[in-house]
């Protein structure tokens, strides 16, 4: 038997050796590139590690562990001891201060949500949608402290609040001053100061509305309460989620106005997660029981916001 | 050679100890050793001083006595550096973390405890805690003292008294301030008025929930007054449950709930506006007074903090701030020389008289120390008689609560006055809960 290499056999054999060089070159040309592209990505990646994972770990570290805040050597390992403390009996964390946290959220995004959704729908029915946009947007460039320090003085027992309500023969509220008034006062403000925001996304949500819907709904005698209910609101659920989501969210991370405001106050009717983690880390030095109300609070705006996700979604397939 | 291995990076660093590393060179990098002048052999040392004078005339004040030293020593220099107080502890936080931390620094002596177990103070050398035990009254040096042992020189110090209107007492017919707190009682009774709606138009006695000097610093003066202390001797539990406390409470809650104060009102703004008949503050408040009441000014008079019973030994709160020196300072003997020279060398100050250079820098801007003599000295017999009897409670004051905890101790306690004062505890209530929490804090924190 003679072994003969028929010329397929011969093209195959070329191919292959061929063939070989060429991956060889690619791979090392997808190497380049991903260098190239790991060079251009590390500025990113750096700021990232610097101001993102770093402090993370640097607060999951803290959380486990007892710092006044002073020396990074005197950081003392504690293991759970500033979860389990956040807990403990006679601990203000979990009642009041998360319960007004979760309150005041509650209160905002409920507010805000059905104060814009009522507003966006009569704006878009107006002239000059524009002019009455930008009006309810303008609390959103504004301060936090102003915003705080006018609606205070509207709230003292000789303020423009309780000035109309003397008018109306109503004896004066000590709205902030109560404890029972003091939370819902400040929810109104935040929920006023939102609200524009909110309208502005809403009412860009309703222009999406196709105008074929209300004519095919006219044409069948539906109502305006009809409409709104069957046709505007179910149409406009990605943009409440939106709404909802970031309203939520800022409720439940809110310092500034509160501080401005009440200072958590009086006694604790008005002190929320944020406003505490700063005290017990910045005048307690107690670092540690602040990262772990942090991330206390982590869990708690995840979970919400899960549960959001969830319900907006499982509306939508009823729906 | 030998070729370098795969996956290495910066000389033979592999990609895990890199990743290892960059975070640790990160922290440490805010471990270096704090700046102290140039290092060159021969130039001089350079302190730095951290502390809230930061502008108008606390910085001035402050800054004439550190040229005058920069002008005559050679060796020695200090630098200030100011930050408002509000930021002040935070600065005091972030730079030391940061290796930063300043060679003498001015804390709020409530802080001290809290310092100390930071180890961010050092304790005060034999001759010159000596030296402030010697030279202050008993409430400054208790002050700028941990567990007996001395910190700093004090420097700034209030004392608690009753400022009241006169010619809001005398139209209630009322011609002298309370003695008693009977007397007081009955005084803000008298000179409380309200509109129809509720309004208030005079607050008889001014509680107020603005802040912890009115909220907290008023109720610890009482509470002094009536002999009793917020935190045990030895620092670990609460006395607020006491009789004396009871009394305090008790009396609060009824001057509240019987209409006599108002603790919505802010008192800074409603007793210069002739809104308030008597409240009580610290000593720094005249200085202010003067200004804003301009001539009404002569309406105002301050009286000692008035006692459960008439013939009860005066008492009252007194806080302050003093100049301690940073363990992490590597020069803390020329520290020490520069707050010697700074709070103990006499130098002539006015009509022929001695006193040391922070005692002229404070009646300077209106406040005071706790050298007694040197007070009397500035004061003179032509100052403002408002200042003597803060001047005269230096003799009798308690210091502010300084323990490990004390500031968290401090807020705890002001939520329950003012859950006291709102009605969302009874006065049983107010001194349990208020005795759990601070218990719970004080003994933790040491």
């Amino acid at each position: 038997m003679v072994n003969v290499l028929t010329p397929e056999a011969t093209e195959r054999a070329h191919g292959a050796r061929s063939a070989a060089p060429a991956l060889d070159s690619g791979g090392r040309a997808r190497r380049r590139q991903a260098v190239v592209a790991y060079l251009f990505l590390a500025p990113t990646l750096l700021f990232f590690a610097v101001f993102l994972i770093l402090p993370l770990g640097f607060a999951l570290l803290l959380s486990m562990s007892r710092w006044a805040g002073f020396g990074l050597g005197d950081i003392e390992p504690v293991g759970l001891d500033n979860f389990t403390g956040l807990f403990a009996d006679g601990s203000t964390f979990l009642t009041p201060i998360l319960t007004n946290t979760l309150l005041f959220a509650l209160g905002t995004v409920t507010l805000a949500l059905a104060g814009s959704v009522l507003v966006a729908t009569c704006i878009d029915k107006l002239r000059f949608q524009g002019l009455w946009r930008t009006l309810y947007f303008l609390p959103i460039v504004t301060t936090v402290v102003a915003v705080g320090n006018v609606w205070k003085y509207m709230y003292e027992p000789g303020g423009l609040v309780n000035g109309v309500l003397n008018a109306l023969g109503l004896d004066s509220v000590a709205f902030l001053q109560d404890p029972d008034t003091a939370l819902p006062s400040v929810v109104v403000v935040q929920a006023w100061a939102s609200v524009g925001s909110a309208i502005l996304i809403l009412t860009a949500g309703l222009k999406s509305v196709p105008g074929s819907y209300y004519e095919a709904a006219a044409l069948d005698g539906a109502g305006p309460v009809t409409v709104f209910w069957k046709i505007t609101l179910p149409l406009l659920r990605p943009s409440l989620l939106f709404v909802c989501v970031t309203q939520f969210l800022a409720g439940l991370q809110s310092f500034a106005l509160i501080t401005v405001m009440t200072g958590g106050g009086p006694g604790d009717a008005t002190d929320v997660a944020a406003l505490e983690m700063y005290r017990q880390a910045f005048s307690y030095g107690e670092w540690g029981t602040a990262s772990a109300a942090a991330f206390v609070l982590f869990v708690v705006v995840l979970v919400v916001t899960l549960a959001q996700l969830w319900i907006f979604r499982r509306k939508g397939e009823d729906a | 050679m030998t070729p370098p291995r795969r996956g290495t990076a910066a000389g033979g660093l592999s990609r895990r100890h890199f990743a290892l590393t960059l975070p640790s060179a990160l922290l440490a990098s805010g471990c270096a050793a704090p700046h102290q002048g140039t290092g060159r052999p021969g130039d001089p040392v350079v302190l730095t001083l951290l502390s809230h004078y930061a502008s108008g005339e606390l910085k001035e004040a402050l800054q004439g006595p550190v040229d005058e030293w920069n002008a005559t020593h050679d060796r020695v220099k200090v630098r200030t550096k100011a930050v408002e107080f509000t930021d002040l502890l935070t600065t005091f936080m972030v730079r030391q973390a940061a290796g930063q931390g300043a060679d003498i620094i001015h804390p709020y002596c409530l802080w001290n405890g809290q310092l100390v177990r930071a180890g961010v103070l050092r304790p005060a050398p034999a001759e010159h805690a000596e030296e402030i035990r010697r030279g202050y009254g008993k409430a400054a040096v208790g002050a700028a003292s941990v567990g007996g042992n001395v910190y700093g020189y004090p420097t700034e110090v209030q004392t608690y008294a009753l400022y009241y209107n006169r010619r809001l007492l005398r139209g209630a017919g009322i011609g002298s301030p309370p003695r008693t707190w009977r007397e007081l009682e009955e005084a803000a009774h008298r000179t409380t008025r309200r509109d129809r709606y509720g309004n208030t138009l005079v607050q008889g006695f001014g509680l107020s929930t603005y802040d912890d000097s009115t909220t907290v610093g008023q109720t610890l003066a009482l509470l002094n007054a009536a002999g009793g202390t917020f935190v045990s001797a030895d620092g670990r539990s609460t006395a607020i449950d006491s009789p004396a406390g009871r009394a305090v409470f008790d009396l609060e809650h009824r001057l509240v709930t019987r209409g006599a104060s108002a603790p919505g009102v802010n008192v800074y703004k409603a007793f210069p506006s002739g809104q308030v008949a008597m409240v009580i503050s610290a000593g720094w408040w005249t200085g202010s007074l003067q200004p804003l009441m301009g001539k009404d000014y002569g309406d105002v008079g301050v009286a000692p903090v008035p006692v459960p019973e008439a013939g009860d030994r005066h008492a009252t709160l007194s806080t302050g701030f003093m100049l301690g020196v940073n363990t992490a300072s590597e020069h803390p003997r020329e520290a020490w020389e520069f707050l010697h020279w700074l709070n103990t060398e006499k130098v002539s100050a006015k009509k022929g008289t001695t006193a040391t250079r922070m005692s002229a820098l404070q009646v300077s801007v209106g406040s005071l120390t706790g050298r007694a003599d040197d007070m009397r000295t500035l004061l003179g017999k032509g100052g403002d008689p408002n200042l003597h009897p803060f001047l005269d409670a230096l003799a009798y004051a308690v210091p502010e609560p300084n323990v490990p905890g004390a500031q968290r101790a401090k807020s705890l306690l002001r939520k329950n006055i003012e859950a006291l004062w709102t009605g969302q505890q009874s006065v049983d209530e107010a001194l349990r809960t208020t005795r759990r929490q601070v218990d719970q804090e004080v003994s933790r924190s040491w």
